[in-house]
């Protein structure tokens, strides 16, 4: 490649360059093309041609499960049974964050990404509800499409009705006794009064009832550790906006707008603080905390088990986003092997999110001492398929593949995996209790 | 009494809403002579604002279109009357304020979505002293109450020696973490992190024969503005006020955060955005005096003074949280 002159610089990553140089900002993201109908996320092991780093050796990617030879456990589930134990005599049922699930599943959170609109959001709330799968409602759902002037189509009142039907579309597929939603307010976000609405609307109360309602504080996101909501807004909605969140950057020639969020989860007291907050205000709700895979990860995990949170998310590197720029998505956070390997078992569930979509990568993660893993793309991407049976029939060949994984490892509990099932064997560097460690 | 009010007509025309609206006035008219006799100044209270109360217990607030901006009805005058002091040392106003309560909260007999506070702020002052002026009000009210209007408190079959110990006896203080022992001996689990349950407030208002104050509450029950104790950290500089014979809470109070950093801090803690604060802040960020204070609910100082069942018959215009109604 070459410009006017005749320039090149082989070896060099000269075409990234010269897309710089054309496009400016904009190409610190991916094709503004491609925003709102792209589901981004890094890939491990296999980054993107020209991207410079990778994670090899991630364990979630390159580990393997390893059934033992001998399995006493296999003998002592034949003797109870009294015939040959199968796969379908594994139990799957879990407890996640207080929800009763009848798979190791949950559905993680989408924000405002306009893939979840469209309908989408409302067919995997479905689906999610008819599994009894529990399922996260995204942060900026409300705030983002924004509270305007009450009365107008776009205004809060029409919004908070479309994260209410998306409540509801769940609710009213849910069987007795199993899932629950977990609505995710982050700091930034606190003056849209998610929760507050939630709370207080009558068609939750069945829900909040029957101990099926959880509020998840989103500290951060895998896909832009470090950053918050970020999101590609027109010029007439950056002033709208203008008000609540910071809009700068314009990226491209249409002069589109970056909308940006800072996390605000930013001491371990304020995070202590506002879970406790979150307990005393709404005594019957879940509380639930997400994290970033940040370095301390593992200090924030049991500060938040610590100040009584039901269950803590971490999302690897690797999870997905609906927009964050090509140095995030490639170079920033831990992955979630890493983020595993490194937090110790709290009192409550540890749930993962990241690249998940089949049974191999669950059980690993499982294996590692997640309770539970989150579907994110794999769950936009099977509604998308198929709005009716998409979810449902991705999540029964996630659950074949996951009974045969266990009871080839002579299991029978999704909750018996164990780090002893991998190989190559995770290196023992956990540390005993990271709430009696100093900050570094 | 049923749960919910009779229509409109039954309740305005009824000889006990009388009864009660005509105790209500004395209590507001003995409370503001009571306070003015003190150098208090009243202020006329706002009604919207870019910001309010972010309260707890999951209320929600009301948004008013305010030009294309989004504002707030009061839940409470909390900001204001701590900027108002830069005009005055000692303030009050009797406020209307809005908070949507959760659904669930119109079978407590306690909650209106509208209420009416007596909202007190004095510069310089400690908690301490935020109690004493608001146990000094409580009884002249009450006082006030007994002495001028016995026929109205008859209808009501309202027995005055049911005041007998407030009237003559000083308030007892308990900290949070008694009350939460005190509980724990009734056979009550009580989060020792948390705002003390409706069932618990009840259980420990029921024993008594006065109001008492609770004191001392953990960091993380209560809103950002309530100090924090600089020599017990996790600790709040507040208290609040609860009836006797099970009508539960009248007050809440405290030592309030002046210094800008500390505020902005507590917002986070509390899981608030600054951001949304700013024009509070800015003033803040000036300086506003130290300051204590506290709201007093007046349907539920009411409700205790007459001694009713539920608290929306101590207004003439009941907005029980759900129920829509005049």
């Amino acid at each position: 490649m070459t410009g006017g002159s005749g320039l090149s610089a082989p070896g060099f990553p000269e075409a990234a360059v010269r897309e710089r140089a054309r496009s400016g900002t904009a190409a610190a993201f991916p094709p503004l093309s491609g925003y709102g109908h792209t589901l981004l996320g890094a890939a491990p092991g296999a980054p993107e041609a020209g991207a410079p780093y990778g994670t090899p050796g991630e364990l979630l990617e390159t580990g393997r499960l390893v059934p033992p030879v001998f399995m006493p456990r296999r003998l002592e589930k034949l003797i109870e049974l009294g015939r040959e134990p199968q796969h379908s005599d594994v139990d799957l049922t879990t407890d996640i964050g207080g929800f009763q699930a009848p798979l190791p599943l949950y559905v993680s959170a989408f924000g405002s990404t306009r893939a979840a609109g469209d309908g989408l959001g409302t067919a995997v709330g479905r689906q999610a509800g008819s599994l009894g799968l529990p399922l996260v409602i995204g942060e900026n759902v409300l705030p983002v499409s924004g509270y305007g002037r009450p009365g107008t189509a776009s205004d809060g009142g029409g919004n908070a009705a479309g994260l209410l039907r998306r409540i509801r579309a769940y609710a009213d597929e849910l069987p007795d006794g199993v899932g629950g939603i977990a609505v995710q307010q982050s700091t930034e976000d606190a003056d849209a009064e998610v929760w507050n609405l939630v709370h207080s609307d009558p068609h939750v109360q069945p829900l909040l009832a029957s101990g099926r309602l959880a509020f998840e504080l989103k500290v951060g996101q895998g896909a832009k550790p470090g950053l918050g909501g970020m999101t590609l807004v027109d010029a007439a909605e950056a002033d709208r906006l203008a008000d609540r969140y910071r809009v700068q950057d314009t990226l491209g020639e249409k002069g589109d707008v970056l909308r940006c969020s800072a996390p605000g989860t930013v001491t371990e007291e304020i995070l202590r603080q506002q879970i406790r907050f979150m307990r005393s205000n709404y005594p019957r709700v879940r509380v639930w905390v997400k994290l970033f895979p940040g370095r301390d990860v593992d200090r924030a995990a049991a500060v938040a088990w610590q100040a009584g949170a039901d269950a803590v998310t971490v999302d690897g590197a690797e999870g997905g986003s609906g927009w964050a720029p090509h140095a995030f998505l490639d170079g920033v956070g831990l992955p979630l092997g890493e983020c595993l390997r490194r937090i110790a078992a709290g009192p409550h569930p540890l749930l993962v999110s990241g690249r998940m979509w089949e049974g191999g990568r669950v059980a690993r993660s499982l294996a590692l001492g997640a309770r539970a893993a989150g579907l994110g793309r794999a769950a936009l991407l099977a509604a998308d398929e198929d709005p009716d049976r998409g979810l449902i029939r991705l999540t029964a060949c996630l659950e074949l593949e996951l009974r045969l994984l266990v009871s080839a490892l002579g299991k029978y509990a999704a909750a018996e995996l164990a780090p002893e099932d991998l190989w190559p064997q995770p290196a023992a560097e956990r540390r005993p209790d990271p709430t009696t460690r100093e900050p570094s | 009494m049923s749960q919910l009010p009779p229509s409109p007509r039954k309740h305005l025309d009824s000889p006990r809403t009388r009864a009660v609206l005509r105790i209500q006035q004395q209590i507001v008219s003995a409370a503001r002579d009571h306070l003015r006799a003190l150098g208090f100044v009243e202020l006329l209270p706002p009604v919207i604002g870019p910001a309010t109360d972010p309260g707890g217990r999951g209320a929600k607030q009301v948004d008013v279109d305010y030009y294309g901006h989004r504002y707030k009805l009061m839940t409470s005058a909390i900001m204001y009357k701590q900027a108002a002091l830069l005009s005055f040392d000692k303030i009050f106003c009797v406020a209307p304020n809005v908070r949507l309560e959760p659904p669930e909260t119109c079978s407590t007999q306690r909650h209106l979505a509208e209420f009416h506070q007596f909202d007190v702020e004095i510069a310089g002052a400690g908690a301490q002293d935020a109690m004493g002026v608001a146990e000094d009000l409580v009884r002249a009210a009450v006082r006030s109450v007994t002495e001028q209007l016995p026929a109205d408190l008859d209808v009501l079959g309202r027995d005055p020696d049911a005041f007998a110990d407030l009237l003559a006896q000083p308030f007892d203080r308990l900290t949070h973490a008694t009350a939460v022992a005190e509980l724990a001996v009734l056979g009550h689990e009580q989060n020792p992190d948390a705002e003390i349950d409706w069932e618990g407030e009840a259980m420990l208002s029921r024993k008594a024969t006065r109001p008492f104050f609770v004191t001392s509450y953990p960091k993380g029950s209560r809103g950002f503005y309530d100090r924090e104790d600089p020599e017990v950290p996790g600790t709040l500089r507040n208290f609040d006020l609860l009836a006797a014979e099970g009508f539960g809470e009248l007050i809440s109070g405290a030592e309030r955060e002046f210094d800008h950093a500390r505020i902005v801090t507590r917002m986070r803690e509390t899981g608030e955005n600054p951001g949304k604060y700013q024009h509070f802040l800015e003033v803040a960020r000036e300086g506003i005096p130290a300051s204590a204070g506290f709201g007093i609910g007046i349907e539920r100082l009411t409700r205790y003074v007459c001694g009713l069942d539920a608290v929306w018959e101590a207004t003439a215009f009941p907005k029980i949280p759900g129920v829509v109604s005049l």
